[in-house]
């Protein structure tokens, strides 16, 4: 039963709008369009750059579609004509094709541009363009929801979406924005962080499990071990990360002073081992909080039936409680793989490398394109480790309770 | 958190709040004391004191820093989860809910570094990321505890006759405290830690000793600045442990 | 008194209530049943504009409940439903004191009007007035629940299924509580339930609904010994009809006059009570199941009648026990008369 009955009269007038959602998204998206710079435009690397609205840094067919796929969003929004199922997937194929238009004016005015001027000259994505590329993918989300699809078309989408984005960057249409410029200089390095990022996280991410796991069936096991562990371990999850990298440099370096053969495994004061510790440490509580909760939340009646029939403590546990708790213990996994990327570029700072070594030294040089090289990797791999950790979250739930 | 740390809690989790924040406050006020001990341990280390500025400065414009961010965050998260679970926003809660999720997979270092482009450097780009990343958890955990009042709660209350008003100040809002509370503490803890990262934009913070001490190979500063701000955070999280526990109603409260 | 005149709820096309009208008298205790989804909630819930009526009028104390604004009308109304509606926040005392804090009443009569419904509810004991909800008994919650319903002295009680969450023994009492209650208040009660069995023992008039529409209103024993039509006879259940029915009728009604002696000699009538001094029966001479005319059986505490005992219960007694009559003892344990196996078999409706 709703809550929200209003006692009014049953004839109220149907409203215009069914989907104030999107527009409130289009009047943002438009807003932004209008009043915020689309790109700027500067002579070299460091100098600050004028600003160009949408209007003049669109072609003129460029324009005309974004402003079609507009009204045909717009048109999406209303209660009429359109049924709310084909709605719903008219803003998914406007909203990606609004998107792509976006993202080709920008790559293409940075073409037309650079080409009348000198080859120092920068053309960046201004804010307009962050709004409308936000609002896009906000105006996808929402239909999703509304027509709450199942996660099999959300992937399908997902893929065609990053697919021709990646098809973009990958025809060279890009190659002339001051950020892929940036890139183009430090390609070879920005390979290496991207990697040394990715081998960061797997390496704490291995003894994280190895660890969380079996503390987990422990705490599940003895009731009166939960209190200690648990507050130790938010004890860790508590203390900032900056903090907790760099109290580990002294005790690290000194036990690689005292031992020199550690010392040459890698174990000093900074660099990857310390960093590695501290995201173990870090990614303990959700893995031991998860694997416990997944455990507890096997009904006991199960468990019981299990013992019933005949089978071992290992057999009850291997074939009943894990695979009942899969779904919680992996979302564990999801919250802690997401963290520990984050954290890793913290760990740059502590001279660890990956993506964050570009954040830093980019806010050292006042380096925009460098910053943002660091930063919307880290962010779009979050991302992904997200969304797929949460795919295999509900592939390993019963099929039966699949949403 | 597990039922028989709750049980067992209160008096032993008390004392520690008093011991740690007790701590915390003489190491904000005497650091100068323990010189000799730095010392000591760092004979190498000429400086073995961050002298730039006071711990006393640092701690109190860290505070500021997360203090002004949080009541931004927390009042404009409030209101967001309020209005998207009031009739009039209800269609916009599945998005917003969504969005506090996916945001909140965004490393609050790479939040705060695409701040800078937009906002500068210095004090003002780190809040706008403060309270950026801190809405987050807030937002969710409004949603949440709203949702957690019983349907069968908000029918008796309106059965007997309470305003929309009365309803949220009287039986919604303090039903939802607990995790609102608990948003606004993971909000808090995560800002503490942020805004130590800020001093990598300039804003002065405890993070301040501690990159100074990385970047001039100083470890003296770093451990001075990463006790202080360690402490900070833990104090704080035990003392918002005791304000959930005030804000949990019989079964509920004890539950998660 | 209450008033439904065409009442209509329609969700898009449909029709979960449809055309219902019927009235509730003053003092009456009237019970909305039938199986689920038959839009008994609904209709209860319109009473109070919980819901909004697409068609038709509701009428409440003569007013037209559309005129009055919705919370104004709901402070007049008690409303009592399943007892997680306590909020879990307040104190047993806070949560009766809802509707009159809500109407401003001033503090020192507040207080008093809590401790006379906790006394009327038998609340009174064990510090009850400071617990929270979540320190209470299912059974204890649901009184604290009718009490709030009460407790700005509304003239019109609506409950939703108020004992559908408490076990049997409890309902039971509960709702013998409830009975008293109603006499002693006289207030007019709408009640919502699909237990038939408890439809049968509050009401003084039930209304049957099935999809949507009324089907019978009528007294209990209207209902049972003429039925509108074989949906309500197959709702009440065929099988224990007659036992239903004795559900309604109390041991007052058959008890007749008995035959007492203070000796233990026969006397000429069959069945004959031996009394003390102070006319408390203390044996049965005949009567016996199954035994010759002249046993003498010592009169068991427990089968014994009161005025207010049902029928059904008194049968069930003497089958138990294997007894032809059961002695009616008033509240000082006198005989006041007797109820045989003969009587009931001879009593109609």
């Amino acid at each position: 039963m709703s809550v929200s009955h209003v006692p009014t009269s049953d004839a109220a007038s149907p409203r215009l709008v069914a989907n104030r959602v999107l527009v409130t998204l289009l009047c943002a998206g438009l807003l932004a369009a209008w009043l915020l710079p689309f790109a700027t435009m500067s002579p070299n690397r460091l100098a600050s750059g004028q600003t160009v609205g949408l209007g003049e840094a669109l072609s003129a067919w460029q324009l005309s579609a974004f402003l079609a796929l507009w009204a045909v969003l717009a048109i999406a929004a209303l209660r009429r004509p359109l049924p709310r199922g084909l709605a719903h997937g008219v803003v998914l194929l406007a909203s990606l094709g609004l998107l792509l238009i976006t993202l080709y004016s920008l790559g293409d005015y940075a073409q037309r541009t650079l080409v009348e001027r000198s080859p120092s000259a920068r053309v960046s994505q201004g804010s307009a363009f962050w709004v409308m590329v936000f609002c896009c993918a906000l105006a996808a989300i929402d239909a999703f929801q509304r027509a709450s699809s199942g996660w099999l078309l959300r992937l399908g989408y997902m893929l065609i979406a990053g697919g021709s984005v990646a098809m973009l960057f990958a025809s060279g249409h890009f190659d002339e924005l001051s950020i892929m410029r940036e890139y183009t200089n430090i390609r070879d390095k920005f390979a290496d962080q991207f990697i040394t990022h990715l081998v960061l996280v797997g390496s704490a991410l291995g003894p994280a499990l190895l660890i969380g796991i079996p503390l987990g069936l422990l705490a599940h096991r003895h009731v009166r071990l939960q209190g200690t562990l648990f507050s130790v371990l938010n004890f860790f999850q508590t203390i900032p990360s900056i903090a907790l990298f760099a109290l580990l440099i002294a005790p690290l370096s000194a036990l690689g002073n005292a031992f020199p053969l550690l010392g040459e495994w890698g174990v000093k004061g900074i660099g990857a081992v310390p960093a590695i510790i501290a995201l173990v440490m870090y990614a303990l509580l959700p893995v031991v909080r998860n694997t416990y909760a997944g455990l507890k939340g096997v009904p006991p009646a199960t468990v019981e039936a299990a013992r019933g029939m005949g089978m071992t403590a290992r057999q009850v546990l291997w074939r009943v409680e894990i695979p009942l708790a899969l779904p919680v213990m992996l979302s564990g996994l999801r919250i802690v793989t997401v963290q520990a990327i984050g954290l890793t570029v913290v760990a740059a700072l502590i001279g660890a490398g990956g993506l964050g070594a570009f954040i830093f030294q980019g806010l050292g040089q006042y380096a925009i394109d460098l910053v943002l090289l660091g930063a919307i990797p880290t962010i779009v791999l979050a991302v992904i480790a997200d969304f797929t950790l949460q795919m295999l979250v509900v592939l390993s739930k019963p099929a039966s309770t699949r949403r | 958190m597990s039922v028989s740390a709750l049980s067992r809690a209160p008096s032993s989790r008390r004392v520690l709040l008093i011991a740690l924040s007790t701590l915390l406050i003489a190491l904000v006020l005497g650091m100068e004391q323990l010189a000799p001990l730095f010392r000591a341990l760092f004979p190498d280390q000429d400086p073995a004191m961050y002298q730039r500025e006071s711990f006393l400065n640092l701690t109190l414009a860290h505070l500021a820093l997360v203090l002004v961010s949080s009541l931004i965050s927390v009042s404009v998260g409030v209101a967001a989860g309020l209005f998207v679970t009031r009739p009039a926003g209800r269609e916009f809660e599945p998005l917003v809910s969504t969005l506090a999720a996916i945001g909140q997979t965004f490393p609050p270092a790479a939040v705060l570094a695409i701040v800078v482009p937009v906002a500068g450097f210095g004090f003002v780009p780190t809040l706008v990321a403060l309270v950026l990343y801190g809405l987050l958890p807030v937002v969710q955990n409004t949603v949440a505890g709203l949702g957690t009042v019983p349907a069968q709660t908000l029918e008796a209350a309106r059965g007997n006759g309470m305003s929309a008003w009365q309803i949220l100040w009287r039986i919604e809002l303090p039903l939802a405290m607990r995790v609102i509370i608990a948003g606004v503490r993971v909000s808090v803890i995560i800002n503490i830690g942020t805004a130590t990262i800020g001093s990598t934009v300039g804003a002065k913070t405890l993070g301040t000793p501690i990159i100074a001490g990385l970047v001039g190979n100083n470890l003296p500063y770093v451990i001075q600045g990463a006790v202080l701000v360690g402490l900070l955070a833990i104090v704080t999280d035990l003392a918002f442990e005791r304000l959930e526990q005030r804000f949990s109603f019989g079964a509920s409260g004890a539950a998660s | 008194m209450i008033e439904l005149q065409g009442l209509t709820k329609r969700y898009g096309d449909t029709r979960v209530v449809d055309d219902i009208s019927l009235t509730v008298e003053q003092g009456e205790f009237c019970v909305l049943i039938g199986p689920s989804g038959c839009g008994k909630s609904t209709t209860l819930k319109m009473i109070n504009r919980l819901i909004a009526h697409s068609e038709g009028k509701i009428l409440v104390g003569g007013d037209d409940i559309t005129t009055l604004p919705p919370e104004r009308l709901r402070r007049r109304i008690g409303y009592a439903i399943q007892s997680i509606g306590l909020f879990p926040h307040w104190r047993v005392a806070d949560n009766i004191a809802t509707v009159p804090r809500l109407l401003k009443w001033p503090s020192s009569r507040i207080a008093a009007r809590v401790d006379e419904l906790l006394a009327l509810f038998q609340l009174d004991a064990d510090g009850l007035h400071d617990k929270y909800p979540h320190q209470l008994s299912g059974g204890q919650a649901q009184r604290v629940g009718v009490a709030r319903a009460l407790a700005a002295d509304p003239d019109v009680l609506l409950m939703d299924e108020p004992f559908g969450a408490v076990d049997p023994l409890t309902r039971d009492t509960l709702q013998a509580e409830l009975a008293r209650v109603h006499r002693q208040t006289g207030k007019t009660i709408v009640f919502v339930t699909h237990d038939m069995d408890e439809a049968l023992r509050l009401a003084s008039r039930v209304a049957l609904l099935n999809a949507g529409q009324l089907v019978q209103y009528d007294r209990p024993a209207e209902l049972l010994v003429a039925p509108a039509n074989d949906f309500v006879r197959d709702f009440i259940g065929r099988a224990d009809l007659g036992l239903k029915l004795l559900s309604r009728r109390r041991v007052e009604e058959y008890c007749r006059p008995a035959q007492r002696t203070r000796n233990n000699a026969i006397a000429s009538a069959p069945i004959t009570w031996q009394v003390d001094a102070d006319d408390r029966p203390m044996a049965l001479l005949g009567g016996r199941l199954g035994e010759s005319d002249i046993a003498r059986t010592v009169v068991n505490p427990e089968w014994i009648a009161t005025p207010e005992m049902s029928m059904k219960e008194a049968l069930s007694r003497m089958v138990w026990f294997r007894v032809t009559a059961l002695p009616v003892l008033d509240n000082e344990g006198r005989l006041l008369g007797e109820v045989t196996m003969s009587g009931v078999m001879g009593h109609r409706s």
